[in-house]
């Protein structure tokens, strides 16, 4: 409602930098467009939401789940409220990407919210992967548009775009993750899996947000889609194909969701291909058909959620004859399905109006198909809606909550009003229509009772779908052999191949660098070093490796270092734990020697102190162990050639180390640098240890970071010794 | 277990050694040392007591199981001093008092806020210490 | 001076790396261990150019004065150093109760046994569902 009242108030934005060192902006605008798809959101959202309420605890109490689930559901369900409310209000197309991968996000979070059902998952991890691994070709498509024009700013870009090869592939990106949220053919096949999800939130994608959120961003992008005939061209194929494919695959089911959504495919198609025609006409059918369809599919799915509540009947055939003993849901989804169809005196009939409008436009063909394509709509719609509540009552009916019906009829209803008083609705498509088209649209949505083409299109649709309708047992045969080889052949199957085809991969890399720590660390150091051998080879040697003097008063100096270097080749050689901790100690006070040999008492001090606290967690943690642990580990002997290999890396590493060092340390360092800087400063920060000071005061923050670690590690430690731990 | 005269040592030696962190402490500033060497240099005084007596006896003295406890207080002090000049307008972390103002002076030692930094510090590697040590002294404890 | 200190490092380096090849968990640590001493002496020794007295003010005459910036990252590397070997003790006893046992090998062959008994459970994905076989491919179209 809010968004209703803001828009018509005149819209507005704003503006907030967002990270402006990559110019970054997110800019928020409320226009037409954002108008219509935000009260969509919004609004049939609520509707949903009180459906929800209603129907949740059902669906929970089905499979004797706790009612605190009910809260994720409610969650997730706000959480795409708001993403698609933030999708359709970006100006900016990295917001605008943001938002859309939230949607993927909590769509794959409703449609698996039955997670202890194995299909849920895998339904939801498919509608994920379909649209969040296109949502990336879309990245690809605005990071090419901002390398062409240096902005992702939607306004700013529909100013400066021109048409060339790169703005068409990007767009092109663009709109292949749209038509895969949109469910078009070849992506449609993650649609009916994800009717997975509980019927609240099928109703909720299916009509005003995931799947409507492709068409809306074809609609938002266009202005750049029109710079390219051919782009417009494609979409009309698709549209018209996903057309044909969902109508046909709705005619031929059974699963009542499952008609819808192919039916959601088939009808989104209309869009797509009212978006491919463009024009005046094209942006203002495409427009008043998304209003047009959420009204009345979101009615259809609460509908066959209902029915499923009261009869227990998921598909056609389980139920009949309803319409005496649920009357006010009869009306209710008769209006709805009566407005997919595009019957006269509802919402719909202007939308298959419009949509004619615009096929006749590009051409007599195209208005065949529309033809044909409103007949099977017109088909399975009325096989749906007389299939559950016509024929013979079956089934044993149980009482269902009022608030799983009156929405229905809400939405009826307005469906109806929507085609007595069409004023409203039209007035919101065509604001919506402006933007998408930029210019003045003329959206005329009135009853004619005359012989004029689009009436003719539409009898002749009735009478075909009438036909078609009548025929079902003829052509079920047909019907089936088309699902079928659409599922052998279809895109369903390139998915399943690729995922498996994944999954294997990644078994294969896990076990060759996973498996085992050592792996792991193969699977860090080998790169690494490879980097590093390639820095050293393309590095002139000039001036690298020099030997610098050895003056006599650096002796004590060179003994520290033997000592120390002496010590760390003794390592490998302690076979017992508690050697190799005294070997250790012993490389750390060398070093503390050294340390004080260089001028660094401070870290003399410090490295002592930790040396000794070192001994002291390596006995401490060698006494917790039983003896025989450690004793099984120390008499270990590894093969011959895995000692081999391993003395041959690690002396390899070694030397590739000195040299490296050797080469860094041989670089002149400025006379005068930051430490002079930081030295002459230390007097003014009180201090006479300069070393002291830099830690307390001049990266005072790398000290606080520092405690900061510390800390974590003693809870850590707390934790992992003292912590409740499986075993 | 231990000899008397370890015994006595260790006893003997805990007074001195916390005072010798303490001066590493507060000396830091103008000679070698700073917070994290005095915190080391007395939780190894209070280990020396848990090696020489047991862990037991040390508990009945010390507040071993506070340790934890001083060093969230020592992390919360180093926070302070990072936060405080940021919500009186000044950068994080800036000190006082300010370049070229004398220090408040106690015989030669000087209070400034970087010390109060540093007793963050010392607290929390102190705690810190003793809190890891223990646990691998006595990892059942607390489990209840 | 300087390929005397590279030469330590590559010393330190090369028996830490040897010593992280090994299966057993602790040799893995003290391997760390070294090579982070490694670390520290490269961070310590790139302030060599300028080796000399303590940076402790007053400074004496005209001798060079020791980096102090080196010192103080050094510093921060040991106190860093020191809470990392803690919590990779700690996890190595956390590993030993889990586990009974630290030694790598037995570790991961362990590992790879639940691992095939887990995926043992799993179907392969391209199982049919069940919405493939509840409701499509009806061979007749009810009215």
């Amino acid at each position: 409602m809010a968004i209703a009242i803001g828009w018509s108030a005149g819209g507005g934005g704003f503006g907030v930098a967002w990270a402006p060192t990559w110019d970054l902006r997110l800019a928020f605008e409320l226009d037409g467009l954002a108008a219509l798809y935000g009260v969509l959101a919004a609004g049939i959202g609520t509707l949903v939401f009180l459906y929800a309420s209603a129907y949740v605890p059902r669906h929970l109490a089905h499979q004797e789940r706790s009612r605190r689930e009910e809260a994720r559901l409610h969650g997730a369900m706000v959480l795409f409220l708001v993403s698609m409310l933030g999708l359709v209000m970006a100006q900016d197309l990295i917001a605008l990407f943001v938002f859309w991968d939230l949607t993927a996000v909590a769509s794959w979070l409703l449609v698996g919210y039955d997670r202890h059902n194995r299909d849920a998952r895998l339904s939801a991890l498919m509608a994920l992967l379909v649209t969040a691994v296109s949502a990336v070709l879309m990245l690809v498509g605005i990071l090419m548009l901002r390398a062409e024009y240096g902005t992702v700013q939607l306004p700013e870009l529909f100013a400066v775009a021109q048409e060339s090869t790169t703005v068409t592939v990007a767009v092109a990106l663009i709109a292949i993750a749209a038509l895969a949220k949109s469910a078009q053919v070849p992506f449609h096949f993650w649609l009916p899996r994800a009717m997975a999800a509980p019927t609240p939130v099928s109703a909720y994608l299916h009509s005003a947000a995931m799947v409507a959120a492709g068409v809306f961003l074809l609609s938002r992008i266009h202005p750049l889609i029109q710079l390219d005939a051919r782009l417009l061209d494609g979409l009309i194929v698709i549209g018209l194909t996903s057309m044909a494919v969902g109508g046909l695959l709705a005619l031929g089911s059974r699963g009542l969701k499952r008609i819808l959504a192919y039916s959601t495919i088939s009808q989104y198609g209309y869009v797509v291909t009212m978006l491919g025609i463009g024009g005046a006409a094209g942006a203002a059918g495409a427009c008043f058909y998304v209003l047009g369809h959420a009204l009345a599919k979101s009615a259809l799915f609460m509908t066959a959620g209902a029915v499923t509540e009261a009869t227990g009947a998921k598909a056609l055939g389980e139920v009949g004859g309803l319409a005496r003993r649920m009357p006010l849901l009869a009306a209710g989804s008769g209006a709805a399905a009566a407005g997919i169809a595009a019957l006269p005196l509802t919402i719909g009939f202007f939308k298959d109006e419009l949509f004619f409008k615009a096929a006749l436009d590009r051409g007599n063909v195209l208005g065949a198909l529309a033809v044909l394509g409103a007949a099977l709509t017109f088909a399975y719609m009325a096989r749906f809606w007389t299939g559950i509540f016509l024929g013979a009552p079956k089934g044993e009916l149980r009482p269902v909550e009022r608030r799983l019906i009156w929405p229905v009829a809400l939405l009826g209803a307005l469906v109806v009003v929507g085609g007595l008083v069409v004023g409203p609705f039209a007035d919101l498509a065509r604001d919506a229509a402006v933007v998408t088209q930029r210019g003045a649209v003329e959206l005329e949505a009135a009853y004619h009772l005359d012989a004029r083409a689009e009436n003719l299109m539409a009898i002749g649709a009735y009478a075909l779908g009438f036909a078609l309708f009548a025929s079902g047992r003829l052509l079920g045969a047909p019907l089936s052999v088309f699902s079928r080889l659409g599922h052998d052949l279809g895109p369903e199957r390139a998915y399943n191949a690729s995922i498996r085809g994944l999954n294997r991969l990644s078994n294969r890399l896990h076990d060759i660098e996973v498996r085992d720590l050592r792996g792991r660390l193969i699977a860090v150091v080998v790169p690494g070093a490879g980097l590093v051998a390639l820095g050293v080879a393309v590095t002139p040697t000039d001036g690298a490796y020099r030997t610098g003097a050895l003056p006599a008063a650096d002796v004590p100096l060179v003994v520290a270092l033997a000592v120390c270097a002496l010590a760390a080749l003794a390592v490998p050689f302690c076979r017992r734990h508690l050697l190799i901790a005294l070997a250790l100690s012993g490389v750390g006070f060398a070093l503390a020697t050294t340390y004080s040999l260089m001028g660094a008492p401070d870290v003399a001090l410090v490295a002592v102190l930790i040396e000794t606290i070192f001994a002291l967690l390596f006995v401490g943690v060698f006494a917790l162990l039983p003896r025989d642990v450690l004793r099984r580990e120390a008499r270990l002997r590894a093969p011959r050639s895995r000692k081999l290999r391993d003395a041959a890396i690690a002396t390899a590493s070694g030397v590739v180390t000195s040299l490296v060092v050797w080469s860094a340390f041989s670089r002149p360092v400025p006379r005068e640098g930051m430490s002079d800087r930081l030295s002459a400063l230390a007097p003014e920060a009180h201090g006479k240890d300069i070393v002291t000071v830099i830690l307390a005061d001049f990266r005072g923050l790398d000290t606080l970071v520092e405690i900061t670690v510390v800390a974590v590690a003693m809870i850590a430690v707390s934790l992992l010794l003292r912590g409740k731990l499986r075993g | 277990m231990t000899s008397s005269l370890t015994r006595m040592v260790a006893r003997a030696l805990l007074a001195p050694i916390l005072v010798v962190a303490l001066a590493i402490l507060v000396k830091g500033y103008a000679n070698v040392g700073d917070g994290f060497a005095a915190g080391v240099v007395a939780a190894l005084g209070v280990l020396l007591q848990v090696v020489v007596f047991g862990r037991e006896a040390v508990a009945a003295a010390l507040p071993l199981r506070w340790a934890p406890a001083v060093a969230l207080v020592g992390l919360g002090i180093g926070f302070a001093v990072f936060a405080v000049p940021a919500l009186l307008g000044d950068a994080p972390l800036e000190h006082a008092p300010a370049p070229g103002v004398s220090p408040v002076h106690i015989g030669s030692l000087e209070l400034i806020t970087a010390v109060v930094f540093d007793v963050g510090v010392f607290l929390l590697v102190l705690g810190a210490s003793v809190a890891i040590i223990d646990a691998i002294a006595a990892p059942g404890e607390g489990e209840q | 001076m300087n390929p005397l200190f590279a030469i330590v490092i590559g010393v330190l380096f090369g028996c830490g790396v040897f010593l992280l090849l090994k299966p057993d968990l602790f040799r893995v640590i003290a391997g760390l261990v070294l090579v982070s001493n490694a670390a520290n002496l490269t961070l310590m020794a790139s302030g060599l150019t300028r080796s000399g007295q303590a940076p402790i003010a007053p400074v004496e005459g005209n001798e060079p004065v020791a980096d102090p910036l080196v010192q103080a990252m050094t510093l921060t590397a040991l106190v860093i150093g020191f809470a990392v070997t803690s919590v990779l003790l700690a996890l190595c006893y956390g590993v030993y109760r889990a586990r009974r046992s630290v030694d790598l090998d037995e570790l991961s062959r362990e590992e790879a046994a639940e691992a095939a008994a887990l995926e043992a459970d799993e179907p392969p994905l391209d199982e049919e569902s069940e919405y493939d076989q509840q409701d499509e491919f009806d061979e007749e179209i009810v009215r």
